[in-house]
C-alpha cells in the first residue's frame, strides 16, 4: 500500500506544503478587499472605453491619495473600470461618480460600495473568529465521535490530526490567493471568508469518511478476551481486545476502501464549482476558486496526510511503550 | 422459482406504492414551484436579494453614546420607524429597514440601521432623501461652564421677551450644553405659524411642535426645574434657537423660531411630520447596484446552476450507471424541494447564497456516493442488489451523518457570524445538506430497492447496470 510504504515521504511533503503555504501567506500577504479594509469601490462601464490614462489624469485633482484602477469586462460584456479608493465622502463620491462618467461614450456606474473602516475591522474580528469557531467545533466533534476507539491510538489523536488537516485545507488556499492577489491584483472579501468556512466543514468530511472506515475495520479486526477478576471480594470482567492485524495494514486498507467515494464525492462537489467559475460570472468567481482549491486539498490531506500521520503516530507510539 | 416470484411480488407492492406517493409528491412540489415562478402576482415569489435586483443598501451608524443603555432599545426602534416611514415617502416596492447591534466579539457595541432599497439606484437621491430626516433635540445652556461666557450677548440677540437668538457669529468659544432626553422621538406632530406680532415675534414664520403626552410631562419638568436658564433647540446637531425659560410651560407644545424664510419653516415642518430622529445617525456604508448588472449576475448564476446541475447527474449516471439514475431523480426532488423552500421560508436570494445553492447541488449527491460505493461492495460480495442496497445504507450511514454534521455546524456559524450577505449564504448551505440527507434518505432508499434483486454473478445486461465506473 503506498501510503504505508512512503509514510515518511508523504510527511516531508505535506511538511514541505505547510512551510510552501505560510512562506507565500507571509511573504505576499493576504490582499484584504474593502469589506475588510474600509474604503469605496467604483465600477464603471462604457460603450466606448476611454484610455486608462485619461481617467488617472482627470482623477488626479481629487487627491484621492493611494488607488486602483483596473480595467474590467462586466457581467454583460461590457468594458469598464472597477476603482477602489479610501472612503469616500459623498461630496467625494460625487465628483469621481462625474468623471468617471464624463470620461467616455455612455459610461455608467453600475456599482458603488462604500465601507467605513469600523465595519470592516469588525468583520476582520468576526472572520477570524468564525474560522476559530468553526475549526475547534469540528475538532470536538470528531473526538467525540471517535471517543469508542482508544487502541492503538486515542481518540484525540484522530481529534489532533484533524486539527492539522484543517490547517492545511485553510492554508493551500490562502497562498493561493495570496499569489492570485500579488500577481492579478485580486482581493479577499467576505466571500472569501465564506469559502474557507465551507471548506473547512465540507473538507472534514473525506477524513470523517476514512477514519470511520479505519473505526470500523478495527472493530472488525480485533479479538475480545474476557478476563474475570476478583480483587478484594468484587467481581469484575474486564476486557481486552488485540488486533488480528497490524494497525498499518487496517490503516492501509481502509483508504483503499474509501478512496473512490472520497474522489467522487469531491468530484461532484468541482463539476458544481466548476461550473460556477466559468460561467457564474466575476461576482462568485474567486469564491469558486477557492473552494474549488481548498477541496482538492481537503481530498488530498484526507488520504495522503491523515493516514500517514495516523500510521506515523502509531508505530511511534508502539515504539515508546516496548 | 414459483416461490421466489411471489415473495418478490408482494415485497414489490407496498414499495411500488412508496415509489409513486415519492414520485407524486415531487410532481407537486414541482408543479407548485412552477405555478409561483410563473404567475408573478403568486404569494409566493422568489426573493431576490439587492444584489440581484439591483438597489441601494446603506447602513447607519446610531450615535448611543448619551443614552442609558437600557433606552438603547427602544429608541432603536423608533429610529427604525422614523425611517421606514421617510423610506416609504419615495414610493421603493419593498424597502428593508432592520436594527442591527454589532455582537460581543467586537468589544464595543455598535447600534445600526440598515437600509435597503430596492430599484433605488441612484444613490443620490437615497441618502439625500433619508438625510433629510431632522434631529431634533432640546438641551438646556450649562450655565456653570466658562465656555458659555464666549458667547457675546447683546441687545441684538435678546428680543424684548427674552428670547435668545444666536447664530455663528456669536460662539467664539463651544458653549456646552446638558442633554435632557427630550428628542424628536416625543415629537407627535408639527405645524406653521406665523409670528402675528404677537411677543416679539413680528411677522416671522415659527415652528410650532406639539409633543407625545409623555414629552409634554417631559417639557414640563424640565422647564419647571430650570426657570430662568436658557432651552437650547437644535436641528441636526446645529443650535436654532436658545430661549430662556421664563415659567413652566404645561401645555406639551413649544416653537422653534430661528429666523427661518418661510420656505425654511414649511420644509421643516414637512419633515418634522415624517419624523424626527431620536438619536444622531451618521451613514457607514452605502452599496448600490445597477439592475442591469444585477440582473446579468443572475442569469450567469442560474446558467451556471443549470450545468453544474446537468454536470453532476451526467457524471452520477456514467459512473454509476442505473443506481445513477437513481441518484439524477433524487438530486431533481432536492432542487425542487430546495427552491419550494426558498419560497416558502423565504429565503432572499443573494449572488452567494445561489452560489451556496450550486455547492449544494455537487454536494447533495455526496450521501448517494457513499451509499453507492458500499453498495456495491456489497453486490460484488454476491449479494443481490436490493440486499446490497439495504446494507449499503446501513453501513453508509454514520459517515453521511457525521460528515453532515460538521457541515451543518459551519453553516450555523457561517449565519452567526454573518452581515446579511453571509447569512443568505449560511442558511441556504445549512438547508441545502439538511434536505439533501432527507432526499439521499427517502427517495434514493425508496427507489433503490424497488429495483431488480440481480446479482453480480447472473451476468446479465440488467446485472451489469449496477457496476461502476470502468468496470465491465
Amino acid at each position: 500500500m503506498f501510503i504505508i510504504r512512503h509514510t515518511k515521504q508523504l510527511l516531508i511533503f505535506a511538511v514541505l506544503i505547510y512551510v510552501a503555504a505560510f512562506g507565500l501567506i507571509g511573504y505576499f500577504g493576504i490582499p484584504l478587499g474593502i469589506d475588510f479594509t474600509g474604503g469605496s469601490l467604483t465600477e464603471v462601464s462604457y460603450e466606448e472605453l476611454p484610455q486608462k490614462m485619461v481617467l488617472e489624469e482627470a482623477l488626479s485633482p481629487l487627491s484621492l491619495g493611494g488607488y486602483s484602477l483596473r480595467a474590467t469586462t462586466e457581467e454583460g460584456g461590457r468594458e469598464g473600470y472597477i476603482l477602489r479608493t479610501r472612503e469616500l465622502s459623498e461630496a467625494e463620491r460625487q465628483s469621481v461618480t462625474n468623471i468617471l462618467t464624463d470620461a467616455g461614450v455612455d459610461g455608467t456606474v453600475d456599482r458603488f460600495t462604500s465601507i467605513g473602516p469600523v465595519i470592516g475591522e469588525e468583520l476582520k474580528g468576526k472572520a477570524f473568529w468564525a474560522i476559530g469557531a468553526v475549526s475547534l467545533i469540528i475538532v470536538f466533534y470528531v473526538a467525540f465521535v471517535f471517543r469508542g476507539v482508544s487502541k492503538p491510538v486515542g481518540s484525540w489523536v484522530y481529534g489532533g490530526i484533524t486539527i492539522l488537516v484543517l490547517i492545511h485545507d485553510v492554508l493551500v488556499p490562502t497562498a493561493v490567493m495570496s499569489i492570485l492577489g500579488y500577481i492579478l491584483g485580486v482581493e479577499a472579501d467576505v466571500l472569501f471568508v465564506m469559502a474557507l468556512l465551507a471548506v473547512l466543514g465540507y473538507s472534514v468530511n473525506d477524513t470523517i469518511v476514512v477514519f470511520d472506515r479505519v473505526r470500523e475495520n478495527l472493530m472488525g479486526n480485533r479479538n475480545e478476551k474476557e478476563r474475570v477478576i476478583k480483587e478484594a471480594g468484587v467481581t469484575r470482567t474486564e476486557t481486552t481486545y488485540t488486533l488480528t492485524r497490524p494497525f498499518e495494514e487496517i490503516v492501509g486498507e481502509s483508504v483503499s476502501q474509501t478512496m473512490a467515494r472520497s474522489i467522487n464525492t469531491s468530484l461532484t462537489t468541482l463539476l458544481a464549482l466548476v461550473a460556477l467559475y466559468i460561467f457564474g460570472g466575476a461576482v462568485t468567481q474567486t469564491f469558486a476558486l477557492v473552494l474549488i482549491v481548498g477541496i482538492i486539498a481537503g481530498t488530498y490531506s484526507s488520504i495522503f496526510i491523515a493516514n500517514p500521520l495516523l500510521i506515523a503516530i502509531a508505530r511511534w507510539q508502539s515504539k515508546k511503550n516496548q | 422459482m414459483k416461490e421466489i416470484q411471489r415473495e418478490v411480488t408482494s415485497r414489490s407492492i407496498t414499495q411500488i406504492f412508496y415509489v409513486v406517493a415519492v414520485l407524486v409528491i415531487g410532481l407537486a412540489i414541482g408543479f407548485f414551484v412552477y405555478q409561483t415562478t410563473a404567475n408573478e402576482a403568486s404569494k409566493y415569489p422568489f426573493r431576490l436579494g439587492l444584489d440581484l435586483e439591483g438597489g441601494s443598501h446603506l447602513v447607519y451608524e446610531a450615535d448611543v453614546s448619551g443614552v442609558d443603555s437600557a433606552e438603547v432599545p427602544e429608541l432603536m426602534n423608533v429610529l427604525k420607524d422614523v425611517i421606514e416611514r421617510r423610506v416609504n415617502v419615495f414610493g421603493v416596492s419593498e424597502p428593508i429597514v432592520q436594527v442591527e447591534s454589532s455582537s460581543f466579539v467586537s468589544g464595543e457595541v455598535h447600534e445600526r440601521l440598515v437600509v435597503e432599497l430596492p430599484g433605488v439606484t441612484d444613490i443620490n437621491e437615497a441618502v439625500a432623501e433619508i438625510g433629510k430626516t431632522p434631529l431634533l433635540e432640546f438641551k438646556l445652556v450649562d450655565e456653570s461652564v466658562p465656555s458659555t461666557d464666549n458667547i457675546q450677548i447683546d441687545g441684538n440677540n435678546v428680543s424684548a421677551d427674552g428670547v435668545l437668538t444666536l447664530d455663528a457669529g456669536d460662539l467664539s468659544g463651544e458653549p456646552s450644553y446638558i442633554d435632557t432626553g427630550l428628542t424628536g422621538r416625543y415629537l407627535k406632530h408639527a405645524e406653521l405659524v406665523f409670528g402675528q406680532g404677537q411677543g416679539g415675534l413680528s411677522n416671522e414664520p415659527i415652528v410650532s411642535v406639539e409633543f407625545t403626552p409623555e414629552g409634554g410631562k417631559l417639557f414640563e419638568t424640565i422647564t419647571t426645574e430650570h426657570v430662568g436658564e436658557f432651552l437650547a433647540i437644535f436641528l441636526d446637531g446645529e443650535i436654532v434657537s436658545a430661549p430662556r425659560i421664563n415659567e413652566p410651560i404645561s401645555g406639551g407644545g413649544a416653537v422653534i423660531s430661528g429666523g427661518f424664510t418661510a420656505e425654511e419653516a414649511r420644509d421643516l415642518v414637512q419633515n418634522l411630520n415624517f419624523g424626527a430622529l431620536p438619536l444622531p445617525i451618521e451613514l457607514q456604508s452605502t452599496q448600490t447596484i445597477g439592475s442591469s448588472l444585477g440582473a446579468e449576475i443572475l442569469g450567469k448564476g442560474l446558467q451556471a446552476g443549470a450545468i453544474g446541475f446537468v454536470a453532476v447527474i451526467a457524471f452520477m449516471l456514467l459512473w454509476y450507471r442505473l443506481p445513477g439514475v437513481v441518484a439524477g431523480v433524487a438530486l431533481i426532488f432536492y432542487g425542487l424541494v430546495m427552491m419550494a423552500l426558498f419560497k416558502f421560508i423565504p429565503v432572499t436570494l443573494t449572488a452567494a447564497g445561489l452560489a451556496g445553492f450550486i455547492l449544494s447541488v455537487g454536494m447533495a449527491v455526496d450521501a448517494n456516493v457513499l451509499v453507492f460505493e458500499r453498495m456495491k461492495e456489497e453486490y460484488f460480495k454476491g449479494n443481490d442488489a436490493r440486499e446490497a442496497a439495504r446494507v449499503g445504507f446501513a453501513r453508509a450511514w454514520s459517515a453521511i451523518r457525521d460528515g453532515n454534521v460538521t457541515s451543518i455546524l459551519s453553516a450555523v456559524i457561517l449565519f452567526w457570524f454573518g452581515t446579511s450577505i453571509v447569512k443568505g449564504f449560511a442558511l441556504v448551505f445549512g438547508l441545502g445538506v439538511l434536505v439533501s440527507m432527507f432526499t439521499a434518505i427517502v427517495v434514493t432508499r425508496t427507489l433503490l430497492l424497488v429495483l431488480p434483486a440481480v446479482k453480480e454473478s447472473d451476468n446479465s445486461f440488467v446485472s451489469k447496470l449496477f457496476g461502476s465506473g470502468l468496470n465491465k
